[in-house]
């Protein structure tokens, strides 16, 4: 048996099987799904058509996965530094180009410096106000380090006396 | 020529020039963005805690109110330390974090032989260091995860333990 | 500006412009902002490519290349759509490529993937029988084989509604098309999906 709606409403079905419904509408489609075993049978189904899709988990990420796209960064930006140099220039009048050559020269320089760091280098405020976030990332750092702080030094020594 | 200084001062990863600052701020230099966070008022760094969830900046307010609470030799050792951390370029700073990371990964019982590897061969001079590392017994002693751990840390966490 | 977005568009749709002001801060040459943009969407990136393309590796090292166009992208990068729609528009155009490139006619790689590069995935519980494990490796190898039997802008669609739990609106922003489109994509393939898996997931 078809319901009639069922082809209207499969939206408004399938948010009611997500629970994703306000009470209200909620509540005027469970007394439409009292009445109608097509649509019943189809929020049904797709509630265990979920339930099947859950038991699909995703492998863990390779501990190495962020070192290796860092290594990808800098490979790129040492790439983008050779195709930089080797763009040709145009001829021009001497007295115009030395002064030109010179400025561009210290260019080049500053560009191969600044593309050894280029995008990773973290920006330094403009202010005092330091973000939330640059504090989280600190705090994050100091764990880091901690486990090779003295303390920890003097523990792996007392550890080797045991 | 301001700008190839500018750009030279920014590939080099010094901060912006401290003279900017007024001088009663030049007076306490601090770079460690903790010591900068705790010198914001009260309003600013709610207001900055505000732009984050408000789990993670409860989570930023405790764990920065165990940091203040540590004893002070503790937190001039973590300042010093990250402070040196600080001054690597960025992508070696990467390479540190993620190590550090995955050594925090290890199963208990590799950790205090991991870090006592990282000790001893911190302190070597670079020759006996890179013969140790390259030895028989070494690669036996070591996964090959654990030796990349190690080779990275040595290579480019700074300061000579103590 | 913050306090009237967050008034005017809650507090989800603040948080999803601070990915926005993370991306902008990394235009303006900062580092550390795209770590955080890394730690926080690297796992449902790799995830959502895993079932898309079905294999581990792949889906790592095409992960790799979306934060890659993420990052090259930094300077011309403006705040038109959720950081979300224009991280996942990429890593979607990029697995569908790589379907498309023929790899789909190499035929499903095994879950237990002896990649030295992965652990090989176990069930945590080490009390599972035998048994029990056959009947899951089942039941999941049903479940990969229906939704790659997918066509594929239906999986990606049915990918990005149940895992990445994306509404409509965000998905036909992804794929390019309307919401209506999306939402017809979305029926068609979970009325397919019904009829092959409804039976496992009964209770």
């Amino acid at each position: 048996m078809n319901c009639p709606m069922q082809h209207r409403n499969s939206e408004t079905l399938m948010a009611y099987a997500a629970g994703e419904l306000d009470r209200e509408t909620g509540a005027a489609i469970e007394r439409h799904l009292s009445a109608c075993p097509a649509c019943r049978s189809k929020v049904a189904g797709q509630v265990a058509l979920w339930n099947a899709l859950d038991i699909w988990e995703a492998p863990p990420v390779s501990p190495d996965f962020d070192r290796r796209l860092y290594r990808r960064i800098r490979e790129q930006v040492r790439l983008s530094w050779w195709e930089r140099l080797a763009r040709p220039f145009r001829p021009m009048p001497l007295r115009q180009a030395l002064p030109l050559g010179a400025t561009a020269c210290l260019l080049v320089i500053a560009s191969f410096l600044i593309q050894q760091t280029d995008g990773l280098a973290p920006v330094q405020p403009r202010s005092e106000v330091v973000r939330a976030d640059q504090v989280e990332r600190t705090l994050d750092d100091l764990e880091l380090l901690r486990q090779f702080g003295p303390a920890n030094q003097a523990e792996t020594s007392r550890a080797d006396t045991m | 020529m301001a700008l190839a200084a500018a750009a030279l001062s920014a590939a080099a990863g010094e901060p912006t020039a401290a003279s900017d600052k007024p001088a009663a701020q030049q007076a306490r230099p601090a770079r460690n963005p903790i010591d900068r966070w705790n010198q914001m008022s009260p309003e600013e760094r709610e207001r900055e805690l505000s732009k984050l969830p408000p789990e993670r900046a409860r989570q930023i307010r405790e764990r920065i109110r165990r940091y203040n609470q540590l004893p002070a030799q503790e937190k001039q050792e973590l300042r010093e330390g990250y402070q040196k951390f600080a001054q690597l370029p960025a992508d070696k700073q990467e390479i540190v974090r993620q190590s550090m990371r995955e050594f925090r990964q290890l199963p208990m019982e590799r950790r205090p032989l991991v870090r006592r590897a990282i000790g001893q061969l911190r302190a070597m001079p670079e020759g006996p260091r890179g013969a140790r590392m390259n030895s028989e017994e070494f690669r036996s002693q070591f996964s090959p995860q654990e030796r990349q751990i190690i080779r990275d840390i040595t290579e480019y966490l700074p300061g000579q333990p103590k | 500006m913050e306090s009237r977005v967050k008034t005017e568009m809650g507090v989800a749709a603040a948080a999803l412009d601070y990915d926005a002001e993370l991306m902008l801060r990394v235009k303006d040459g900062d580092g550390v902002s795209f770590g955080l943009l890394l730690e926080k969407h690297r796992v449902s990136v790799i995830h959502f490519l895993y079932r898309l393309v079905q294999e581990a590796a792949v889906a790592e090292e095409l992960a790799q290349e979306v934060f890659l166009r993420v990052y090259r992208s930094r300077n011309s990068y403006e705040p038109t759509a959720k950081f979300t729609t224009w991280l996942f528009r990429i890593a979607t155009h990029l697995g569908l490529n790589w379907l498309r490139d023929g790899k789909r006619d190499r035929g499903l790689e095994r879950l237990d993937d002896t990649s030295p590069d992965l652990p090989v995935r176990q069930i945590c519980d080490r009390r599972v029988s035998v048994e029990q494990r056959l009947v899951y490796d089942v039941k999941l190898e049903e479940v990969r084989q229906a939704v790659a039997a997918l066509p594929e802008k239906q999986r990606a669609a049915v990918l990005m509604h149940k895992y990445e739990e994306m509404e409509y609106a965000q998905i036909a922003k992804v794929l390019g098309c309307s919401e209506s489109a999306v939402k017809s994509l979305l029926f068609r393939a979970y009325e397919t999906l019904r009829a092959r898996l409804a039976h496992m997931g009964r209770t």
